[in-house]
């Protein structure tokens, strides 16, 4: 079977921005374009449209055309809108390499994001609540995840140790690598004193253990591999692997809080496609929503022993030179989580590592893997990525 | 009854499920929850106890359930407080506890009748509370109706 290659990808300015949704998708369209002026929207034959709250928040539903008529393309094989939240991005892409590995379609924008900066901010907060179950959980005022982040974090604090002070180490982290993002929602390098100092968001969470309310949007451009040389010259990235897996979407009754199930088995799933192993990947963008994910995410992902995840960041096995370089561009925390533009953020990041052409270069990227929770830590999509 | 259709009821997200048994096929879990009970369904055919309440069996899909009680007394396990963008609806101090109800049963709810954080630990005996929530305006066929509603949380059990 044929591969699924990226060959173009662009995002908008992330943040608190002065533009509607459908602004925010010209920006990244126009940025991906920019990004290979061999891509015309006229060899496009597909757009997939990643979006959670398009409706509530972006006012707009049957979005996948109106995207396209804003950047100028013509579908033939598909134009349709992907949800998974968190996961949202990421789930278009794993569609559009199904579609193009099996000959469905050739080339296939895949484009996503949000406008969470309505008018009130408190409109989104609300929404939240029907992102877990509704009237189960929604209806305790669990909407915003910050708390059910709270309890995780007590938990692997109870079981193995990990400290406030490690939670930290990992916004320090990215917060540092998001000085490489010009697109970026943060550009401010913090210390670690200041991480600890931070008013409480979920106690014991304070500001910097989440991430922030954004704007934005995300585009890459997919296409087969033999399609993808008549684009480019650079190293073609292909998708070589990919998995999601899912476990309890209800908040009760979870088996546990700080080992993840359903990552393991989409991390193992997703590795034995990819005939690859955890200790192969060069690169991750990890969904790094809270400090605490980061860390169970090293663990659940196999990059280090369960438990060992604080100690993983301290060691600096996460950083540039370490073990697996983690969330280079800055992750969620630095650049921002527009549910359906982070996905795809992360698929640009892994593919200019793999290109060779990072701001910030991890040496001789050859894997690279993006990941993404949703939800209440229910659903986990992964996609690995390696180089010709 | 006059229907307030112009009231503070959002029609856009609310944060209350539709009760009534002209709404919903487990109308009865609100129904218990009016008599302080806390009920969810058990399949008849294969003995699996779902939460929330079903209509089919996850397990056998069997479409025989009946309600069977669970505790409405637990033990706060892990608790926490939400300080920064607090849905509307929720009021401060907006906390969450995950609760220990039986040895197969655990719940994450809402603490309510505490003034702060500082007045709740872990082993916290805690017990069922249900409170009324705005009625729901109602469309049923032709008729308009108001639907009174309950929901539940949790408070310290002294
Ligand atoms: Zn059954």
């Amino acid at each position: 079977m044929r591969d699924a290659c990226v060959i173009a990808g662009g995002q908008s300015k992330w943040g608190y921005r002065d533009a509607t949704l459908i602004e925010l998708f010209q920006e990244a369209g126009k940025a991906c374009f920019d990004d290979n002026p061999n891509i015309k929207p006229a060899d496009i034959d597909g757009i997939l449209v990643a979006s959670a709250t398009s409706e509530r928040l972006g006012r707009q539903t049957h979005l996948a055309p109106m995207v396209a008529e804003y950047l100028g393309i013509k579908t033939r094989s598909v134009c349709a809108r992907a949800e998974l939240l968190c996961g949202s991005g990421s789930s278009a892409i794993i569609l559009a390499a199904g579609m193009i590995k099996s000959g469905m379609a050739e080339t296939i924008m895949v484009i996503g994001g949000e406008k969470l900066f309505t008018p009130q901010r408190w409109e989104t907060f609300y929404s939240q609540l029907g992102s877990v179950d509704h009237d189960w959980d929604g209806a305790q005022g669990l909407g915003l995840p910050p708390s059910l982040f709270s309890i995780i974090f007590q938990q692997h604090s109870d079981l193995y140790g990990t400290t406030e002070e490690q939670l930290a180490m990992v916004s320090v982290k990215n917060r540092r690598n998001g000085l490489n993002n010009p697109k970026g929602q943060f550009r401010k390098e913090i210390t670690l004193e200041e991480a600890m100092s931070a008013k409480p968001v979920a106690v014991p969470l304070k500001l910097y253990d989440c991430c922030p309310v954004t704007d934005g949007a995300a585009a890459v451009i997919l296409t087969s591999d033999s399609t993808a040389k008549d684009f480019t010259d650079k190293p073609l990235v292909k998708i070589i692997g990919t998995a999601q897996a899912t476990e309890s979407n209800s908040i009760s009754n979870r088996g546990s809080w700080s080992t993840w199930s359903a990552l393991k088995t989409a991390a193992s799933t997703a590795y034995s496609r990819a005939g690859i192993t955890a200790d192969d990947i060069d690169v991750a963008q990890t969904h790094d929503c809270f400090t605490i994910s980061e860390i169970i995410e090293y663990e659940d992902l196999g990059f280090c022993e369960k438990g060992e995840g604080g100690s993983f960041v301290e060691k600096g096995l996460s950083d540039f030179g370490g073990k697996v370089a983690v969330n280079t561009d800055g992750g969620l925390l630095s650049c921002g989580h527009p549910f359906g533009g982070t996905g795809i953020r992360q698929a640009i990041e892994i593919t200019k590592q793999l290109r060779g052409d990072a701001a910030h270069q991890v040496e001789n990227a050859k894997y690279g893997l993006t990941h993404n929770l949703s939800g209440a830590v229910v659903a986990h999509t992964i996609v690995i990525y390696g180089r010709d | 009854m006059e229907t307030q259709f112009n009231s503070l009821y959002s029609v856009i997200l609310d944060t209350y499920p539709l009760e009534g048994k002209q709404l919903t096929k487990i109308w009865k879990f609100f129904e218990h929850l009016k008599e302080g009970r806390l009920t969810t369904t058990k399949c008849v055919k294969c003995g699996k106890v779902s939460y929330p309440p079903r209509i089919l069996c996850p397990d056998c899909l069997s479409e025989e359930l009946e309600w069977v009680d669970l505790p409405t007394k637990g033990v706060v396990e892990y608790f926490t407080e939400l300080k920064a963008g607090i849905p509307v609806g929720f009021e401060k101090p907006l906390i969450h506890a995950y609760i220990r109800l039986s040895d197969s049963f655990h719940i994450l709810s809402k603490i309510v009748g505490v003034k702060s954080i500082d007045d709740i630990r872990k082993g916290d005996k805690v017990k069922l509370k249900v409170f009324d929530v705005p009625s729901i305006p109602a469309e049923i066929g032709r008729e308009k109706i108001n639907i009174d509603r309950v929901y539940f949380a949790f408070e310290p059990d002294d």
